[in-house]
């Protein structure tokens, strides 16, 4: 089992800073909500596609092509039936209202792929001192990088826990929905209190090694905003612009959706 | 709601927030959901962690949660929709433990399931904290455009409510003694003058209760009446119940909580050296 979406390659992506990479996946994000018609939405999808064989992590598509199948049938079938148009298609579902609906499908999965892309190319440590370096405070930026470390220890617990119970024969699928759930409890208890139990050696630990003892922070892994990070930005951001632009020119609608 | 940035002073509440966040995370993957409509609505045994670190580690709960929800999208879901998922996780954990304050002042405040009245406070506080939490979440979803209001409140709503209330209490029993004998309850390791006061508990809680019931009743309205889930209007129109919920939740402090908790320390300390 491995949790961590990470893939370990050598690719230029991988090698931009991570608050470059961060700036990056918000500039994604606007993209992806800049148009309305289902075209320029699979454009901006192919785009990001390619992002992600640039950076030679499509290969995690394997690991989340489920949630992404089922977010595009769920949207669709959704704004289908909530959404409404002009032009009749079938029974009470119109022309536009499906179109709609697949535009949606098409950005929200543009984004989680824009996410994935991120996070297959930025390790748990570049994420941390990105946010140290966007401001954020480090005792907070310290709790994240902590978590997502400790997620892969956890998750493993749980996992041995529940296969510990289930030879003792805990039945995790038998019974209505109240017994099934309760049934949780012998799988959760145990997850916890291993965990929570080492609060006071840890928080122990990290007072003596330091934690706190100044305001200013050094840190032994460095990074630098490059003269690619710079290129990058500045390609990035023009494509932004001219995907405004194109939208205020009346480009990428979608006539007749009304919801 | 002073604490939430004074317990970053405390290196155990850091940790806890590391480690709620972890948890809250972790369980996500070993454990897996079942769903009662395959593919749409699912029950997630995680999803009573929120409520229950609020209880035991306070604004620690709320951070942890807020983040393990975060991190959980890092692993296949992360898009400008967990924007929404930070934020309600934070008040799924924020507002049982403040209502909790509120509700049991000047009398035993320990965050224990262990009678009826206190089991019928932990489970109305669930319910109040799953509708805010969706409240939110939906809210953003459909300003975003992606997800109708009515649609994305009832399957969170369902979701939170019916795991923290059911599995919720045993497991409050289960933990609240070993939390209180590690001392990592968050009344025991913050000072008094860390935690907000509050004068006004009534209010607060009222405007909990109906900022969290008029977002969602103005929702599902608006969201039906302007002939579908319009995102502009419901942004916009659901802004001020929305509000409600965060001035209720400031108004509900936590410090008598603290000062309850020294208390029962100092008369536990005074009976055993008698």
């Amino acid at each position: 089992m491995a949790p961590s979406l990470y893939l370990d390659r050598d690719t230029w992506i991988h090698r931009l800073d991570p608050r470059t990479k961060m700036f990056l996946l918000l500039g994604m994000f606007v993209l992806a909500f800049v148009f309305l018609s289902p075209v320029y939405e699979a454009v901006i999808l192919l785009l990001v596609l390619f992002f992600g064989y640039l950076a030679r992590s499509l290969s995690n598509l394997l690991r989340i092509w489920f949630i992404l199948v089922v977010i595009a049938v769920f949207t669709i079938i959704l704004w289908s039936i909530f959404g409404s148009g002009r032009t009749p298609l079938f029974l009470f579902v119109e022309r536009e209202a499906l179109l709609y609906g697949i535009s949606i499908a098409l950005r929200i999965d543009a984004t989680v792929i824009a996410g994935m892309v991120f996070l297959s190319t930025t390790r748990n440590e570049e994420v941390a001192i990105g946010l140290v370096r966007l401001s954020i405070p480090y005792r907070f930026a310290f709790a994240v990088s902590t978590a997502l470390r400790l997620v892969p220890t956890v998750a493993a617990t749980g996992f041995t826990i529940s296969e510990a119970q289930r030879s003792r024969g805990l039945d995790l699928e038998s019974g209505n929905l109240i017994q099934r759930i309760r049934k949780y409890l012998p799988l959760l208890v145990p997850v916890f209190i291993s965990t929570v139990r080492s609060t006071n050696v840890f928080s122990m630990a990290l007072e003596s090694k330091g934690f706190g003892a100044s305001a200013k922070r050094t840190f032994y892994f460095q990074t630098s905003i490059g003269r690619r990070d710079v290129v990058v930005l500045v390609v990035f951001v023009a494509l932004l612009v001219v995907t405004l632009a194109l939208r205020v020119a009346g480009y990428g609608g979608l006539e007749g959706f009304t919801r | 709601m002073k604490e939430i940035f004074t317990m970053w002073r405390h290196t155990q509440m850091v940790v806890l927030v590391a480690l709620s966040a972890a948890i809250y995370a972790a369980v996500l993957i070993p454990f897996k959901s079942f769903a009662i409509v395959p593919g749409f609505i699912e029950i997630r045994p995680a999803n009573v962690f929120p409520v229950v670190f609020g209880l035991l580690f306070g604004p620690a709960g709320a951070w942890g949660s807020a983040i393990g929800n975060l991190i959980g999208d890092f692993f296949g879901s992360l898009s400008l929709g967990s924007i929404g998922g930070f934020v309600g996780n934070f008040f799924l954990a924020l507002i049982p433990y403040k209502l909790w304050g509120a509700y049991f002042r000047n009398r035993n405040m320990e965050t224990n399931v262990n009678s009826g009245e206190k089991l019928a406070v932990y489970i109305a506080t669930t319910i109040v904290a799953s509708l805010a939490c969706a409240d939110i979440i939906s809210w953003w979803l459909s300003l975003l455009g992606l997800v109708p209001f009515t649609v994305a409140l009832a399957l969170i709503t369902f979701n939170n409510a019916i795991m923290g209330s059911i599995l919720g209490p045993f497991l409050l029993l289960a933990l609240y003694p070993r939390v209180k004998r590690w001392g990592l309850l968050w009344t025991e390791i913050m000072e008094p003058d860390e935690v907000a006061t509050s004068g006004s508990y009534n209010t607060g809680s009222i405007l909990v209760w109906f900022g969290s019931i008029a977002t969602a009743v103005a929702g599902v309205f608006l969201g039906l009446s302007s002939g579908g889930p319009n995102a502009t209007v419901i942004g916009f129109g659901l802004l001020i119940p929305l509000i409600v919920i965060l001035i209720g939740s400031f108004m509900l402090g936590g410090r008598e909580q603290v000062e309850a908790a020294e208390l029962m320390d100092a008369e536990e300390e005074t009976a055993q050296v008698r």
